[in-house]
This record gives structure tokens, C-alpha cells and sequence, in this order.
């Protein structure tokens, strides 16, 4: 495996979960939660002939980024389409509560330095939600962890890390849409429900799930920061996204507040205002919305690079 | 339909023994496999477990796990394998690249 | 599969009748709130009185259309659906904001939703945000003291299920009897989606309860709290669950109930206990470095 430094210059998108997990926080930090030596694979998959993995497709642990613990989960999108199961789904809902009590130590121990020491979670999604295999245990992990978010308001940052080839659809597509912050490069997607499904509901006419340039306007990150359901769009590089997670651990908890786009009335009322405008465009393309929105030609956004990109684009303006 | 659990023991000139005491390198995907290395004493020999789903290739493991042993002389280490119908070329790319892995000094 | 006459799939208005203090559905008010009633038409809500306390009902209509979005019906929840469903949720914290716990009033999940809207406007404008947002909204509530507790009456489909139901203190479900379905997906499409033969998923489906579809295999993993066997039944079984959840707050015991209570009852349960397990080692592991991490 690459060194810290190597992975810090290397794409995010190509990196497996624990590249991503070990590269995203600050050099020799990271100490993995059941990490592969432990063998704490599926017990449901071997009964339906299914591969097993060690850390059952996703890493999780805990490093650093300065003096903040950052409790790290990463989802492995090669093994079972990063879906998530019993164990794995234990694993992730432990971590994301192990901020908290750390949260909670860090305040008692040094009550004048909490803002300098607040833990953060950051959860690199690949997954398609549910493990089919499994499907109950894991459709009740994702109960689980939009628990845990919950509780984690105000306290400690939680910030969605989306950029890895599966993308973030099923039921972690609203996981993700329940944190703080989401952190995206160009390649990343977020979604509900996959373009296959939209397909067979709609019809090819409607939605060609094998239109690849179509999809990514559909859910992609370039897409995502226009409608703003995506904080920071950067390079594809692991360093890019371990500095952006370091910028995020300083941000007052009023100020991650506002990053947010659901989890009160207000953002309520704010999504409602987009979806009465999607309502009476009734758009054929994300790109009737970029136009509203005030990009003039939508078409050549998709072509450019996300520093050109970030340039150029106008957003929707947040009431 | 149950997975597969093959389990092998191999005698070795044990001229290369692992540096960490257990390295770990891949991922379980279609087509691909993930290795374990751990440092055992084994007086010089290599045990061997592989788990996956695809049935009758047992000898072929034990062929390619017995070259990989003989080609490297690695000694005193248990491998692990969970495999998700990797070709012979990838299974034997991955061990090497686990015994590259777990041979290497600390990564910086 | 056989015709079900005593089903109360596509009934959900027919259900919060059986359920309230005789014609008490006041539909779209909530405290002081109007909703606008064409706004997200597949969802009701509105406030009740439930043994002679107001309590807010949220259901799903299946027979509804909506006309702005056409995916919308048979009880999806679209994305109006979910933000009015989230609305009521939040107007309902609102109306109860200075008072004490015990008078916080109990939200009603009726729930008979084969899922959340499909369509392309609906990932355009993140449809993932609209079930997001309701079920963030729940979990407030639920910590705010609220007594959440959810019916299930028909089918509780995967993410529509995440969405309306699994963010509740309790879950009560109609008996199999009534054809009431909780699943992630039919066999058929997990045998076609995991290329794995139907005729083993099929033997498997019988005896674990961590794949198998149904409301006995989720009783077995915690996810659902009661089976409830007769529909005459339902009204008393959920005022009970809301007194034994208005209880457990006062007892400090919000532990116990919702997702995290739901995973000590499917250990207790017998049906899932890996999750436990694994939960207790990621915390113990922790623990052996957590110096160096909090004390960085």
C-alpha cells in the first residue's frame, strides 16, 4: 500500500476505503476499529455462497486532524457495492457515537479547549444502502445511524465524503443528505434511487440509465453545488479532501449549522421552495435548473474542469 | 452454496520471513481477493486458509499457493485468502504484493 | 397469492378512523397550522384526539395522485410527501415547545408506503433531502419527548419504511394475516439483483430473519415491537405503547426506545446479535487508545 504522502497526491476516486480512511486524516494517526486481523467478516453471507471480507467492506477508526479526533467510516464500493450489513453497519453506528463520548471527555477535560479539540466525523460513502443479503439488519443499521446524526447536532461536525466510483444511492443517500457538510469531487454522485430503477419506473424515453453524461447531471457533484446539496467541490486528490476535512474541524458548530440543507422548519421550507420550482418547471434536465439558476450555458459546465468550474458557475441563492 | 474453505500446509526453505508481525493487502471483489500475512512460528513452514465461493479448484489453489512458497522461500507465516473468483494470475500478482507488503519496513 | 378480504393495505384513511376518538380528524391543522390540503396529497396529517388527547397522525393515502408529480401514488412518498410529513412533525414540537414532558403530545405513524418517489425530477430536486428531512424530524421529536409510536398497517417497503416508521419510539405491525409487508425487496429481485437461486433464498428465507421478508422475522430482530392481531385491536395496543414510551422518558430512558432500542431488543431477541458484538468491540478498541486521541 501507498505511504501517507503518496496517498495525500493520489486520486480519491481510484483509492480503496482504507487508502481513503488512512489519507484523510493527518500522517500516522489513523487506528482502524476491527481492523482485518480481527476477522470480523459477515456471518449471514457465507450460508448464500456470498465472498467474505475481513472488515466486512468498511473501514472505520479514528485519527487526527491537528489536535481533533476525526472518527472515520469508509465504505469499500468493490466488495458487495459497499452495501451495508449487520456488522458493518454495527461498526459504522459505533463509530459515529464514539465522537460523541469523546465529545464528551474532550469537554470535561479541557472545557477551555473544546472548540480546539472537538471531534468530527467523516464518512466516505461508496454504497448502494441496503446489503441484500442481509437486508433487514442492514436497512435498520441506516435507522441507526440517522439516530446518531441527530444526536451528534450541535456537538460535533459530521461531514459526508462522496467521491469513489459506486457513488452514494439508496438509503445512504439520504444518510449522506443528513449530515452537516458534504464534500465532493467531480466524479462523486448522490442519489436515491439508482438510474436503473428510474429507468424501469419511467421509461427509456424518459431517462436512459445508460446515458452516462445524463446521470452524472442527474446526481453528480457539479450538480449537487449548484443546488447547493454540496459544500465544497474539489480536486480529485486524497490531500484535497484531508485539507478540506481540516478546515471543516475549525468551523464554529453555529457556522456548520448553517452548512446544513435539512433538520429543521426553516430548511424545510427552503427545500420546499426548490421542489415547487422543479414542480412548475417540470424540468427534462438538471440543466433547466442551472439556467435558472443563471448559468447561461449549461451545456459546456458538465466539460469543464472543476477549477474552471468553480470559476464560472452560479448557484442557487439560498433563501 | 455455502462458501468454500480450503486449508493447506506447505514445507518451506524458509529463507524469507515477514518484517511486520501481520500485513494486509487487498480487497474482496468480483474477480479479486484479499490477503492476510501473519507471522507465526510454524518451525519454518507456511499454513494456508483460502475462503470462496467457487467450487473444485482445490488443487489448483494448493499448486499455486505451493509455487508461491517455493518461488519465495517465505517461511513462518499463515496466509489467509478471501477470494471472490479471482483469476490464477491475479491470486498469484496478490500475493506477491502481500509479501512485498509485509516485508517492507514501516511505512514512513 | 391469494386475495386478502381483511386486508388494510391502501386503507390508511380507513385506519386512522379505527384508531381516534370517534370523527376527532381534524385533517391539515396542526396547534394554530394550516396545511395547504392539495400540497403532497399521497401523505395525511392532522391532529387527533387519542383517549381524549390531542395527538398528531401522519399516514400515508394510496389512493392519491399527484399531479405535479407522477410517480407520486399508490402511497409513494414524493417529495411534497415528505417535507409536508416533516412539517407536521415539526409544527407539532412547535405547538408543545413550553411544555412540560408528560404533556408533550404523541405523534401516530400510520404506515402503508411502497416507497419514495422514483422519478427523475424527484433525484433533480434530492429526493434523498425530502425522506431525509421527515425522518431527522422524527428523531428530534422523539428526543424532545414526543411519544412516537408507529402502525404498521400494509406494507413498510425499505427506504419508505427508513422514512415513515423506523424513527419511531415504537413499531407495532398488523399480523401477517392482513398481508402486511416488511421488506427491503421481493425474493425475486434479490435473487436477480445477487444473481443467487431463488430456490435456496427461498429455504434461507424460512429461518433467518436478517434476509427473510416479514413481520415475524422483524419482530425476531427488534424492528418490530408487538404484532397486533386483530384490527379492533390496534386503537388500545398503540395507547398502551404511548404510555409505556411516555414512561420511559420520564424515566430518562430514551435509550430503550427508537433505533438504539431496537438493536438491544433484536439482541435480546435472538435475531440480531453480531451487531451488538461488533459495537462492543469497535467501543473497546477505543478505549485502548483513546489517550492519544483525546488528549492529543
Amino acid at each position: 500500500m501507498k505511504n501517507w504522502t503518496e496517498l495525500e497526491n493520489s486520486s480519491f476516486f481510484d483509492a480503496n476505503a482504507r487508502e481513503r480512511a488512512l489519507g484523510m486524516v493527518d500522517k500516522g494517526t489513523f487506528t482502524e476499529f476491527l481492523n482485518p486481523l480481527d476477522r470480523y467478516c459477515s456471518p449471514h453471507l457465507p450460508v448464500l455462497g456470498t465472498a467474505v471480507e475481513f472488515d466486512d467492506g468498511t473501514v472505520c477508526g479514528v485519527g487526527l486532524l491537528g489536535k481533533h479526533p476525526v472518527f472515520v467510516v469508509s465504505m469499500e464500493g468493490k466488495f458487495i457495492g459497499g452495501a451495508i450489513g449487520e456488522v458493518n453497519g454495527g461498526k459504522m453506528v459505533a463509530t459515529i457515537r464514539l465522537a460523541l463520548k469523546a465529545a464528551a471527555d474532550i469537554k470535561a477535560k479541557y472545557p477551555e479547549e473544546y472548540a480546539a479539540r472537538r471531534p468530527l466525523v467523516a464518512v466516505s460513502f461508496e454504497t448502494g444502502g441496503v446489503r441484500l443479503h442481509e437486508a433487514n439488519a442492514g436497512l435498520l443499521a441506516h435507522a441507526e445511524v440517522m439516530d446518531a446524526f441527530q444526536d451528534c447536532r450541535g456537538i460535533v461536525p459530521v461531514v459526508a465524503v462522496v467521491g469513489s466510483k459506486v457513488g452514494c444511492f439508496g438509503g445512504m443517500g439520504f444518510v449522506a443528505a443528513a449530515t452537516d457538510v458534504i464534500v465532493m469531487n467531480e466524479e462523486g454522485r448522490i442519489g436515491l434511487t439508482g438510474p436503473e430503477v428510474i429507468e424501469q419506473e419511467m421509461g427509456k424515453d424518459e431517462f436512459d440509465a445508460s446515458n452516462k453524461a445524463l446521470v452524472y447531471r442527474t446526481t453528480g457533484a457539479k450538480h449537487k453545488y449548484i443546488i447547493q446539496d454540496c459544500n465544497y467541490l474539489v480536486e480529485d486528490k486524497i490531500g484535497e479532501f484531508h485539507k478540506t476535512l481540516a478546515e471543516v474541524a475549525e468551523i464554529p458548530m453555529a457556522e456548520i449549522e448553517k452548512m446544513r440543507r435539512i433538520g429543521s422548519l426553516k430548511l424545510v421550507q427552503e427545500q420546499q421552495e426548490l421542489v415547487k420550482l422543479v414542480g412548475d418547471m417540470q424540468p427534462k434536465d438538471s440543466m433547466d435548473l442551472w439556467k435558472y439558476f443563471g448559468n447561461e450555458d449549461p451545456a459546456a459546465l458538465p466539460e469543464m474542469t472543476t477549477a474552471e468550474f468553480l470559476k464560472v458557475v452560479k448557484r442557487r441563492v439560498r433563501s | 452454496m455455502a462458501l468454500q474453505v480450503l486449508e493447506f500446509e506447505f514445507k518451506s526453505a524458509a529463507t524469507q520471513e515477514i518484517a511486520k508481525e501481520w500485513s494486509h493487502l487487498g480487497v474482496t471483489g468480483s474477480g479479486d481477493l484479499e490477503v492476510l500475512m501473519e507471522k507465526k512460528a510454524l518451525n519454518g513452514g507456511v499454513k494456508a486458509k483460502v475462503v470462496t465461493p467457487v467450487k473444485g479448484f482445490d488443487a489448483v489453489w494448493e499448486k499455486m499457493l505451493g509455487k508461491f512458497v517455493t518461488d519465495t522461500g517465505v517461511g513462518n507465516v499463515s496466509i489467509e485468502i478471501n477470494d471472490d473468483n479471482a483469476t490464477p494470475i491475479v491470486v498469484y500478482m496478490r500475493l506477491r504484493q502481500a509479501l512485498a507488503e509485509a516485508t517492507a519496513k514501516e511505512a514512513e | 397469492m391469494e386475495e386478502l378480504d381483511n386486508t388494510m393495505i391502501g386503507r390508511g384513511r380507513d385506519a386512522i378512523d379505527m384508531i381516534i376518538d370517534k370523527d376527532s380528524f381534524q385533517e391539515n391543522i396542526i396547534d394554530g397550522y394550516s396545511f395547504d390540503p392539495d400540497y403532497g396529497p399521497g401523505s395525511v396529517v392532522g391532529t387527533a384526539k387519542l383517549n381524549g388527547k390531542p395527538t398528531t397522525i401522519i399516514a400515508n393515502d394510496a389512493m392519491a395522485f399527484n399531479d405535479r408529480f407522477p410517480v407520486v401514488f399508490g402511497g409513494v412518498i414524493g417529495l411534497e410527501e415528505g417535507y409536508k410529513m416533516a412539517t407536521a412533525v415539526y409544527r407539532t414540537m412547535e405547538a408543545d415547545k413550553d411544555k412540560p414532558l408528560p404533556e408533550k403530545r404523541a405523534i401516530v405513524l400510520i404506515v402503508d408506503t411502497p416507497g419514495n418517489g422514483p422519478g427523475k425530477m424527484e433525484e433533480i430536486a434530492g429526493m434523498n433531502k425530502s425522506t431525509g428531512g421527515y425522518q431527522l424530524a422524527l428523531a428530534e421529536a422523539r428526543k424532545a419527548g414526543h411519544p412516537i409510536v408507529a402502525m404498521v398497517i400494509g406494507r413498510a417497503i425499505s427506504g419508505a419504511f427508513l422514512c415513515h416508521g423506523l424513527q419511531a419510539d415504537h413499531i407495532l405491525a398488523l399480523s401477517k394475516d392482513f398481508g402486511t409487508m416488511i421488506h427491503v425487496m421481493p425474493l425475486t429481485s434479490i435473487a436477480r439483483i445477487t444473481k443467487m437461486d431463488i430456490e435456496r433464498l427461498e429455504e434461507l428465507s424460512t429461518s433467518n430473519p436478517v434476509f427473510a421478508a416479514g413481520v415475524d422475522f422483524f419482530y425476531k430482530l427488534g424492528g418490530v415491537q408487538e404484532i397486533v392481531n386483530q384490527v379492533e385491536d390496534m386503537r388500545e395496543v398503540i395507547i398502551r405503547h404511548i404510555d409505556e414510551v411516555a414512561k420511559l422518558k420520564a424515566e430518562g430512558k430514551g435509550e430503550l426506545l427508537g433505533p438504539w432500542g431496537r438493536g438491544i431488543l433484536g439482541n435480546e431477541r435472538g435475531g440480531r446479535t453480531h451487531r451488538m458484538e461488533a459495537i462492543a468491540k469497535v467501543n473497546a478498541e477505543f478505549a485502548a487508545v483513546a489517550d492519544k486521541y483525546i488528549n492529543a
